[in-house]
């Protein structure tokens, strides 16, 4: 069950083993919905599947909105350009909430569901790249964190999903949510292959201003710190699973400590109006004339053609548009934007002073997978909310990685640890400790050797 | 009447401000990019080129530079603008409380900063057609601040402007658009997007007179924005809102906060200040000196030169001759030369010009003709040709004819010859 992407690269695949495995996929697909297009093409190498805002090259990449329909990238996003060039093959693009709006994986059109169990929800947003890392035995995903779209799915997906330190993976090729926040990350099925992605695509990129090459650090912790915030209100059946959990790790000597942390819960407010804020500048240039969606009747003034072209957006990307629009108008801006803005700054100084001392440790999300008539029941506030936990290390650019540390009813659980910027190795090591001795379940194995 | 300014010039790049598209694009859409283009997945990069030419802009405007400058989205709707917004500055500009100095007063300006050009719109009669090319080049916008009073600070400014862009590298002849804020009475009106100089004098000129007859006849002037119909001759209202424009601005997230570097951006010659140095240090008419450098660097280096080894008055027909010749580009050892024949009371024809210019020093000797020697040529055909002598005052041909004669064999300046001749004849008379 170990055998990770360097056995699957020296190993021979047999005859057919490709032409195999897009076979089943698709049959998978029909009944899971992950991936919106599937390279039958692939011939070798490693599979790899993007996230849908993630652009492929002569691929149509739509971010899973009406509004990009027929867009087909003339280029490849940076990540894309370095597996292609190192031994991975592009299987396919995976679904998502639409622009990356969700927690749940239901805003988009015939959504994914769970692998585990077809009447839950495979969280979001990178929804489908979870759930294609759940059915996948030989795969990795590339997927994208603004507020978290890795961890969450990862979590009901019962994957490991690791999102880097903010700037160390290029944006350049990913279809913007916030820019300041969005971090391309890696969804596989064990930290050593997670982490074998991440040094294959980390680094600088003339293409992207905000990335950096930056010595990316291994410094373990021994101090496990609760976020006693952050774990406040969360499912029962979530917490006893968290402090099973933290007796295991215990037992593995970590020492165990409760902190709080100043304006903790400002971070998911502050978080929804900076993304918002840049979301809504983001998506003012889906006008319907240049690509995706096409409006033809130019008879029209520009005004009217612009109000029927953005019509097409779904409701959640038209409450976000909304919002940040108002967020940021010059009659409020300081008290939201630029209020927001502070929050933040403050919020990292304050993880970052903890961060030294241990890694922060907490459920991945506060509830255990719901059903999806469920998830299409919940008010936006109420699915904003469940991003309690998942937001302060987004909103802070802190690397974070959930990995698998359950099962409840059959469903999978998440265990979310976060460390200091710039100290992502430390992860893979906690993680690929943690998995000698708790073994990851899976119920579909597509393309076992 | 008080009037501001916002003026914008394309800055000297050979790529845009965040791709690597050319600036000098022919064929409508062919220098573009996903970037220029706005594509979902493009991302910008700055051009450090376009940085450094602006911030060389706005220190030759006397601006305050800060240690970084950062930029802003700028949020609206139109079809030229790709990713309906523009990447602009505002605080974190590249410069900002600067001036110009016209001597009597000065302008001061606001801010200057750098941002990306939209796309053109070319406007046929039932369409209009978008070319990318001009997406995303760079330009600087420079804000005044509404000091400019009279017509006459208008078309000063906005030479001195020109002279300064111009000593800054920028290329004054690309087209110029700049927004005319102008008041009478208590209201602001904005005429947007006039192109060139004259358009903006008729421009400036119309909204005067419009505003003065509102004001006479006890109208109120509406705060709004019009535009300037250059065959009309007149500004029309664009009919637009009359609240503040609301342009939602945000950091833009996909750029850095750059160092200025402001210790080390290069100065910049102020034409007319230093026109007005010389003048005063060697008694040389302020205006005819600035005529000759406001836009001409080689012309002022020259003059600065010669006045170092010459007489003013030699230096100043030297760099005439050289402007008629389109010979600026001598060495200062040509010029150098060039000075000592003129102070020495030759005179140089187009072939020694040529000789100069090429640094030939054998063949600048050879033409160089000495005004003896010219007068010498008068004095022998105005004896030898009583014939032509006696018809110059009803016939202009024989004169012109006898000015030929001198001129063929010596190629100096026709008017020197006509000069000296009338000298001669004078006595003839």
């Amino acid at each position: 069950m170990k055998a990770g992407i360097r056995e699957f690269l020296a190993e021979e695949r047999p005859e057919g083993y490709y032409e195999k495995l897009i076979r089943d996929l698709e049959e998978a697909n029909e009944k899971l919905r992950m991936f919106s297009v599937i390279n039958r093409e692939l011939k070798s190498g490693m599979p790899f599947s993007v996230k849908d805002n993630i652009c492929v090259k002569d691929v149509e990449s739509t971010a899973s909105s009406q509004m990009l329909s027929g867009y087909i990238p003339p280029f490849n996003a940076t990540v894309v350009e370095k597996l292609d060039k190192n031994g991975f093959g592009f299987i396919g693009k995976t679904k998502m909430d639409e622009f990356g709006f969700g927690t749940l994986g239901v805003n988009c059109i015939e959504h994914p569901l769970n692998p585990f169990d077809e009447r839950y929800v495979t969280g979001g947003s990178s929804a489908g790249s979870a759930a294609a890392t759940a059915v996948l035995r030989h795969h990795v995903s590339i997927a994208e964190s603004t507020g978290g779209s890795i961890a969450c799915p990862s979590a009901f997906c019962g994957v490991v999903g690791f999102t880097p330190t903010y700037g160390l993976v290029s944006r350049y090729g990913l279809i913007d949510y916030a820019n300041s926040l969005d971090k391309i990350g890696i969804m596989a099925r064990s930290a050593s292959d997670a982490r074998y992605v991440f040094e294959m695509i980390k680094g600088s990129d003339k293409y992207d201003t905000t990335c950096v090459d930056h010595e990316v650090t291994t410094e373990g912790r021994r101090k496990l710190i609760i976020i006693d915030q952050l774990i406040k209100g969360v499912d029962e059946r979530i917490a006893s699973s968290f402090d099973k959990t933290m007796c295991k790790l215990g037992n593995l000597g970590y020492a165990i400590e409760h902190r709080s942390v100043p304006f903790i819960e400002k971070a998911i407010p502050a978080y929804y109006i900076v993304s918002m804020a840049e979301a809504s500048t983001n998506l003012a240039k889906y006008t319907g004339f240049k690509y995706g969606l096409k409006v033809n009747d130019f008879s029209k003034n520009y005004n009217d053609f612009f109000t029927e072209a953005r019509g097409n957006f779904g409701a959640e990307a038209k409450r976000r548009i909304v919002i940040g629009t108002f967020v940021r108008s010059s009659s409020v801006k300081s008290r939201y934007y630029e209020k927001a803005l502070r929050i933040r700054r403050m919020l990292i100084d304050s993880l970052n002073s903890i961060l030294k001392e241990g890694f922060i440790i907490s459920p991945t999300m506060p509830i255990v997978t719901p059903k999806v008539d469920e998830a299409e029941a919940l008010s936006p506030l109420e699915e904003y909310g469940m991003d309690s936990i998942t937001v302060p290390p987004n909103f802070a650019g802190l690397p974070h990685v959930s990995f698998p540390s359950d099962y409840i009813g059959g469903m999978p659980v998440g265990t979310q640890l976060v460390t200091s910027h710039f100290n992502d190795m430390a992860l893979f090591d906690f993680v690929g400790r943690w998995e000698e001795d708790f073994e990851y379940r899976f119920k579909y194995n597509v393309g076992a050797l | 009447m008080r009037i501001g300014l916002e003026v914008h010039v394309a800055l000297p790049t050979k790529t845009k401000l965040f791709c690597g598209c050319s600036t000098e694009g022919d064929e409508p859409n062919t220098a573009i990019c996903p970037t220029c283009l706005g594509f979902p997945g493009s991302k910008p990069m700055l051009n450090e080129d376009a940085l450094s030419a602006s911030l060389r802009v706005a220190k030759a405007l006397h601006c305050q530079i800060n240690e970084i400058t950062y930029f802003l989205r700028k949020v609206y709707f139109y079809p030229d603008l790709p990713k309906s917004y523009q990447i602009t500055q505002l605080e974190g500009a590249v410069g900002h409380d600067g001036y110009v100095d016209l001597g009597r007063k000065r302008i001061r300006i606001r801010r200057v900063q750098l941002e990306e050009d939209p796309a053109k719109i070319i406007r046929e009669e039932e369409y209009s057609l978008l070319d990318f090319n001009r997406s995303g080049i760079p330009l600087d916008e420079i804000v005044t601040e509404p000091d400019i009073e009279t017509e006459d600070d208008l078309r000063e400014f906005v030479s001195e402007l020109r002279s300064i862009l111009y000593y800054a590298g920028v290329d004054i002849d690309k087209e110029m658009k700049v927004d005319l804020n102008i008041s009478l009475g208590n209201e602001r009106v904005e005429v947007k997007n006039v192109t060139g100089i004259k358009n903006l004098i008729d421009a400036e000129r119309f909204e005067v007179k419009r505003q003065s007859n509102l004001i006479a006849s006890g109208q109120m002037i509406a705060k709004e924005t019009r535009s300037y119909n250059s065959e009309m001759l007149s500004t029309v209202s664009s009919r637009e809102k009359e609240s503040d424009e609301e342009y939602g601005f945000i950091y833009e997230p996909d750029l850095s906060a750059y160092p200025t570097l402001k210790d080390s951006i290069p100065d910049t010659v102020i034409a007319s200040s230093a026109a007005r140095q010389l003048s005063s240090k060697y008694g040389i008419n302020e205006v005819t000196l600035k005529e000759l450098v406001m836009f001409d660097r080689n012309a002022l280096r020259l003059i600065q030169h010669g006045l170092r080894c010459s007489k003013a008055g030699t230096v100043i027909n030297a760099i005439e001759l050289l402007k008629r010749h389109n010979g600026i580009m001598i060495s200062d050892k040509g010029f150098e030369k060039m000075l000592s024949y003129m102070d020495n009371g030759m005179l140089l024809n187009e072939d020694a010009i040529k000789a100069l210019l090429e640094d030939r020093d054998i063949g600048a000797e050879k033409n160089a003709v000495s005004a003896e020697e010219i007068d010498n040529a008068i004095r022998d055909i105005v004896s030898s040709r009583q014939d032509l002598v006696n018809e110059y005052k009803s016939n202009s041909k024989a004169f012109n004819f006898i000015v030929g004669m001198v001129l063929k064999k010596y190629k100096v300046s026709p008017k020197y010859i006509s000069e000296r001749l009338a000298e001669f004849l004078k006595d003839k008379a």
